[in-house]
């Protein structure tokens, strides 16, 4: 475990020192970010002129939920976005081989080697607009509420993971992930919107299929309704079964990696 | 250039698109769906609670129906966004070989901008079909004939209108080490100012006064909007007059940062 946080701390050094390389890329960064919070918190201020809830929630709930989705895309953005950008090009070019080759797990360092240091600043900026949102809530939500919601925002961080990588994974087999990656990327537009609104099949494929639901909007449910015994055992076992099928997915593609130009 | 090499480029684009055949259609009918689905999902919420006739000045009907036009006439509006591919000659040096053919730049990557409108247009008439049998339309729809030629014009200045903003954008590679997020800065603007997350009649009165100075109506709001019979000649004239304005201003900017950035670009990449 130590070994692996020591790696760790090596590639933010190394990520760092790059970044800063390319120095007005990192602050168009930083405002294409900003740009995108103020644009999802001006569209729901708009909704709200025209209704009072949405999905029950009024819009201090609803700035919390979107600040919450900011802040676990913008983790998403700095931790794990680049590393699964570069995923597909090293299966398809054949530069798995070098991160095979470690005395470490593949999956680990080939998801958190790149750590986008050009995006922290966002990370900041976006854990700044959730505690904006927290502290202008016109209810106490209590301590305890607001730690279990952070740590519930932290595996829906995980999940969205999960999700991002099964959609990338099959590049083994079909060489070119644009169009999953693509699908992926539109499925996750539902999840910008409390999920209570959907209806039918797409309500129950949102919390069992593809559990987008479980990554932003189960998160804000338990702080604002608390945790009940079910939504727990829900997480927990998505949690579980999707690190599970992930772990095996991503062994089926190794198995199926023949190396150079495979 | 010349127009049957602006053409062999405009057909070779499109041919490239669909090379991957299911790959790009399962991709656009997931992404129609899905972007369709989250609209009527949460208007559907909104009318539901509310209990109100109208939102905007739109039935719940017409509402849909208004994301299911801004979707597709986006997609002719938008392109594919490849326009990534101007900086990439830049940073590649891949430009060198443009500057030397007897034709310029520009007619280039504009020819292939409008190839890539090819899929979207076969979108544009294969989902709306649908989406015309499937959807309960507003029975006071206003689409004629007329108004389908008056929102072709509009969706074909803002076509221009957009390929200039990014074209200029990405000419800004001649001195920046990555442009990519000005282009995404551009997209998630356009989406929520030029009416395409929200109709932009839902805006307070202040802020469709100050966006009506801007290019951003133009792209998506106004074309739908001349589509559905909701906007009259007069108002549509100036709405064609205004992009025409902007995409000029825009052409005038990108050929002054173009000569500008040709004077210091070294042909060696990055």
């Amino acid at each position: 475990m130590i070994r692996y946080l020591r790696l760790y701390a090596h590639f933010l050094r190394f990520s760092f020192s790059r970044a800063m390389e390319f120095r007005l890329e990192f602050y168009f960064r930083v405002v294409m970010d900003v740009v995108y919070y103020l644009v999802n918190l001006a569209f729901f201020t708009v909704i709200y002129r025209h209704t009072t809830l949405l999905g029950g929630w009024d819009l201090d709930q609803i700035y919390i939920f979107v600040c919450g989705f900011l802040f676990v895309d913008a983790l998403h953005m700095t931790v794990f976005a680049n590393n699964l950008w570069w995923l597909p090009i090293f299966i398809n070019r054949g530069d798995l081989d070098y991160y095979l080759v470690r005395p470490i797990s593949s999956l680990y360092f080939l998801s958190l080697r790149d750590f986008a240091a050009n995006s922290f600043l966002n990370l900041v900026i976006a854990a700044g607009l959730l505690v904006w949102s927290l502290a202008r809530y016109p209810e106490q939500l209590g301590a305890g509420r607001v730690v279990l919601y952070l740590a519930f925002l932290l595996v829906g961080a995980f999940i969205y993971y999960i999700l991002r990588l099964t959609f990338i994974i099959p590049v083994f087999w079909l060489h070119s992930n644009r169009g999953l990656d693509e699908i992926m990327w539109s499925l996750g537009k539902l999840a910008e919107r409390p999920h209570q609104i959907y209806v039918g099949w797409l309500r129950i494929a949102l919390v069992t299929l593809v559990p987008l639901a479980l990554t932003f909007s189960y998160p804000a449910h338990v702080l604002f309704e608390g945790l009940t015994a079910e939504r727990l055992l829900h997480v927990v076992t998505v949690t579980i079964l999707g690190t599970a099928f992930l772990l095996w997915f991503w062994r089926r593609g190794l198995a199926s990696y023949s190396s150079a130009s495979s | 250039m010349r127009l049957d090499l602006f053409g062999r480029i405009v057909s070779l684009e499109s041919r490239k698109l669909m090379s991957y055949r299911v790959d790009f259609w399962l991709n656009v009918l997931v992404s129609f769906a899905t972007q369709l689905a989250v609209a009527y999902f949460l208007w559907l919420a909104i009318f539901d609670y509310t209990g109100a006739e109208t939102l905007g000045g739109f039935t719940f009907e017409g509402m849909v129906l208004y994301y299911v036009l801004a979707i597709l006439l986006g997609r002719l509006v938008r392109g594919q966004e490849r326009d990534l591919a101007v900086a990439q000659d830049i940073y590649q040096g891949t430009l060198t070989k443009f500057l030397l053919y007897p034709s310029d730049y520009f007619g280039f990557k504009y020819a292939a901008h409008l190839g890539d409108l090819v899929p979207g247009l076969i979108q544009l008439l294969l989902f709306g079909a649908v989406s015309l049998i499937v959807l309960e339309l507003p029975p006071d729809l206003g689409i004629t004939p007329a108004t389908v030629v008056m929102a072709a014009v509009l969706v074909a200045v803002a076509n221009l209108l957009t390929f200039l903003l990014r074209f200029t954008i990405m000419l800004i590679a001649f001195w920046a080490d990555n442009v990519w997020s000005l282009n995404v800065m551009l997209r998630f603007s356009s989406e929520l100012l030029g009416g395409l997350m929200l109709p932009l009649s839902l805006f307070p009165e202040w802020a469709r006064a100050a966006l009506a100075w801007t290019p951003f109506p133009y792209l998506f709001y106004v074309p739908v909007m001349t589509l559905l019979g909701e906007v009259p000649p007069s108002e549509w004239l100036r709405a064609v007059a205004v992009a025409a304005v902007w995409s000029a201003a825009m052409a005038g900017i990108a050929l002054a940062v173009w000569r500008r950035g040709t004077l210091s670009y070294t042909g060696v990449g990055i």
